[in-house]
């Protein structure tokens, strides 16, 4: 019988599903994602941890209890680092250790650990240590390896080159669907959204925002559609031209998104972020800055679990009206 | 130029000495107090963490007080800590301030990086006179670290209630005058024996608590409301994970050389918590695993939504050493009297819980 791995559908999965579960199915495991996130779940995460403890972390804690019962095994890998001298937000680095502290019954957890700075040694190293739990043959855990890569390069492609979000996008990968670009109302509005993925695409964190900046007939940009520009080392980043060099990994969806919009001069850009995030609490503002002295109307909106949807509905619809009323007036001008 | 420096503790007076026979023209902030943490709050962002809102408070009312440039410190995979400076100085810029970020980074440049600093802000002044004003700040460092273990020990033991504090007081500012080595140990002494001195409740079992967190709110009474001041007023001894001192000479020396000066602590807490992440959260871990059996209590001292600190507050729960502990956010928000009566809550249930394995 093959193993039951779990992933919980939180943080990293956004960035790196489709890259595990190409490695992992290679080598005969049986993936099982956790459900969508619901209310249920995130409080029930929430009630684990301290209460200062970002919502994005509550709801994966939520999302590995969700797991506990129903896997042989969960994956949990720790990414500090994937180009130098940056380093992932301090919560990342402690997932293992913090699911195995506060869920009842976790399954065992495969935890592996990405470190640039470690060198490729180190690396390989790691993914052989997860491989042999499913086959002994290192020529296997190759393949496996090399697959998962090429995947991972394709998810990254496909969400830049046809500007999808990443959800669309692994869909794409995994389910073969195509996206029908449904062709609604347009009004010519392009709003550039910065913020982590697991907030912005997880719909229940979100409140949908996405689909709500849609439906009003809006273009969204996010992070994730951003050109990468390769860096000195070759790696693909996005640029932090004038803003801010890059220090935290997970700020690029809300830094390097935020410049890159600025630098297209969307006309409006909306961070979304997370209470208790510690890196937002200081790039968000970096951002706000940035499109207030290149005169694009910005608006923050924080999300917790006890966010009421109609005050982020509210404010949703306060913002557009506020950019469809600048324009006009900016229209009546010329 | 007319540099300025946070406060964070005592640590400003061994700046100050570090420069003052350098010649730097400098501005101490004003000490923390009322206006600092509203105009730290009113210009910080949101949700950001309370060394971050202090240390902009210092260096707002420094820069009134006409400082142009601000000493500061930058690393990787520091926390927020490392990347303040850059956010400190937009929000300046945008006060209208036009001021200078002098930058080391602790994590890469350790003492070389501050050496080199320190040369710059004197004009290049030679070698020599840098490491001999370093030496003299790290002295009064030491200096002050002694003070303050004596007057946390001592305080728990004092008939008269609030005799250690005001010695104490003084003793900070004999040093801070101090310009000799000479000054400086008659300044130790004088105190030292002043406090040693103080009439004692004889045969007294103080309960021990050790305190620990994350850096700045460990090393700054103010953020920390005193809370070391507060336990020895409840009969307490204390003691910290951390002393400045201690913590720049191993820092500064052994880790340059390869040598992990927290080995003890990270090698304790591995079975909880397996990696460095940030901060000072490994650590803490550490600290409640090795000082379970020689301590009757801890308090962690943790800012408000801090990544490392909230992450070791998940995990002590879940040790097998079962180090009773009391976590206190340090936050503006927080109240000194709802400190006070969380720290007689808990020395009352530890006493209780010392007693009780005393009886069998
Ligand atoms: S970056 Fe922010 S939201 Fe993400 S894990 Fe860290 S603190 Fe939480
Ligand atoms: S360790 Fe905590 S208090 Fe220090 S910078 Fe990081 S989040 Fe802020």
């Amino acid at each position: 019988m093959s193993c039951k791995v779990g992933i919980p559908r939180a943080l990293l999965y956004y960035k790196y599903f489709p890259m595990w579960k190409a490695f992992l199915e290679k080598l005969g495991a049986e993936i099982i994602v956790s459900e969508n996130t619901n209310q249920k779940l995130i409080l029930q995460g929430a009630s684990l941890v301290v209460s200062d403890t970002c919502l994005p972390v509550k709801v994966f804690i939520g999302h590995v209890l969700s797991l506990s019962d129903k896997c042989d095994k969960l994956l949990i890998p720790v990414v500090r680092s994937t180009s130098e001298k940056v380093y992932n937000c301090s919560r990342f680095l402690a997932l293992p250790d913090l699911a195995r502290a506060v869920v009842p019954g976790v399954p065992p957890i495969l935890e592996i650990e990405f470190d640039y700075s470690r060198g490729k040694s180190y690396l390989y190293r790691q993914i052989y240590s997860l491989g042999k739990n499913f086959t002994i043959n290192p020529f296997k855990i190759k393949a496996a390896a090399l697959y998962a890569w090429e995947t991972h390069q394709r998810y990254h492609e496909i969400t830049a080159q046809q500007h999808l979000t990443r959800l669309e996008a692994i869909d794409l990968i995994h389910n073969g669907k195509s996206i029908t670009i449904k062709e609604t109302k347009n009004d010519g509005l392009t709003i550039g959204i910065a913020g982590h993925p697991y907030v912005l695409h997880d719909e229940q964190v979100s409140h949908n925002l996405i689909k709500r900046l849609k439906a009003a007939g809006v273009n969204i940009l996010t992070p994730e559609m951003a050109p990468e520009a390769p860096d000195s080392n070759g790696n693909g980043h996005t640029q932090f031209a004038g803003l801010a060099k890059n220090y935290w990994e997970s700020e690029e969806d809300v830094v390097g998104a935020g410049d890159w919009y600025t630098r297209i001069k969307v006309d409006g850009i909306i961070g979304i972020m997370a209470f208790a995030c510690g890196p937002d609490s200081m790039m968000m503002s970096l951002v706000q800055r940035q499109a207030h002295s290149a005169n694009i109307p910005f608006m923050s909106l924080t999300v917790e679990e006890h966010t009421a949807e109609a005050g982020i509905v509210t404010r949703i619809e306060a913002f557009l009206d506020m950019i469809h009323r600048a324009r006009r007036r900016n229209e009546q001008c010329v | 130029m007319r540099i300025t420096f946070p406060h964070i503790g005592n640590a400003y007076i061994a700046v100050k000495a570090m420069l003052d026979p350098l010649g730097v023209d400098y501005v101490v902030p004003p000490k923390c107090n009322k206006r600092t943490l509203s105009l730290a709050t009113k210009y910080s962002p949101e949700g950001v963490c309370i060394p971050f809102k202090l240390n902009l408070g210092n260096m707002i009312e420094a820069v009134e007080l006409g400082a142009d440039h601000i000493l500061n410190v930058t690393g990787h995979g520091t926390c927020r800590m490392g990347y303040y400076f850059k956010v400190q100085e937009q929000i300046l810029r945008d006060m209208g301030y036009d001021v200078t970020m002098m930058l080391t980074g602790l994590s890469e440049h350790k003492l070389r990086g501050f050496l080199n600093l320190l040369r710059s802000v004197s004009n290049n002044a030679p070698w020599s006179k840098i490491i001999s004003s370093f030496t003299f700040g790290i002295a009064k460092m030491t200096a002050l670290d002694d003070m303050e273990i004596l007057a946390n020990n001592m305080r728990a033991f004092e008939i008269k209630k609030g005799t250690i504090t005001p010695i104490y007081r003084k003793s900070l500012r004999a040093i801070d005058d101090a310009s000799d080595y000479r000054a400086l140990k008659d300044a130790v002494k004088e105190y030292g024996e002043e406090m040693s001195g103080v009439e004692v409740i004889p045969d007294y079992k103080p309960l021990k608590i050790l305190v620990v967190g994350e850096i700045y709110v460990v090393l700054d009474p103010f953020a920390n409301m005193d809370v070391e001041m507060e336990l020895g007023k409840l009969g307490v001894v204390t003691k910290r994970s951390l002393y400045l001192s201690r913590w720049v000479k191993k820092g500064l020396f052994f880790n340059p050389m390869g040598i992990d000066q927290w080995r003890d602590v990270h090698k304790a807490a591995m079975p909880y918590l397996k990696r460095d992440i940030g901060g000072d959260g490994w650590e803490t871990v550490g600290e409640k695993v090795i000082s379970t059996g020689h301590y009757d209590g801890m308090v962690h001292l943790a800012p408000f939504t801090c990544m490392p600190e909230g992450t070791a507050q998940c995990i002590m729960p879940s040790t097998k050493e079962d180090l009773p502990v009391l976590a206190i956010y340090c936050d503006e928000q927080t109240s000194k009297a709802g400190m006070i009566t969380r720290l007689e809550a808990f020395t009352d249930m530890i006493a209780m819980k010392k007693a009780g394995c005393l009886s069998q």
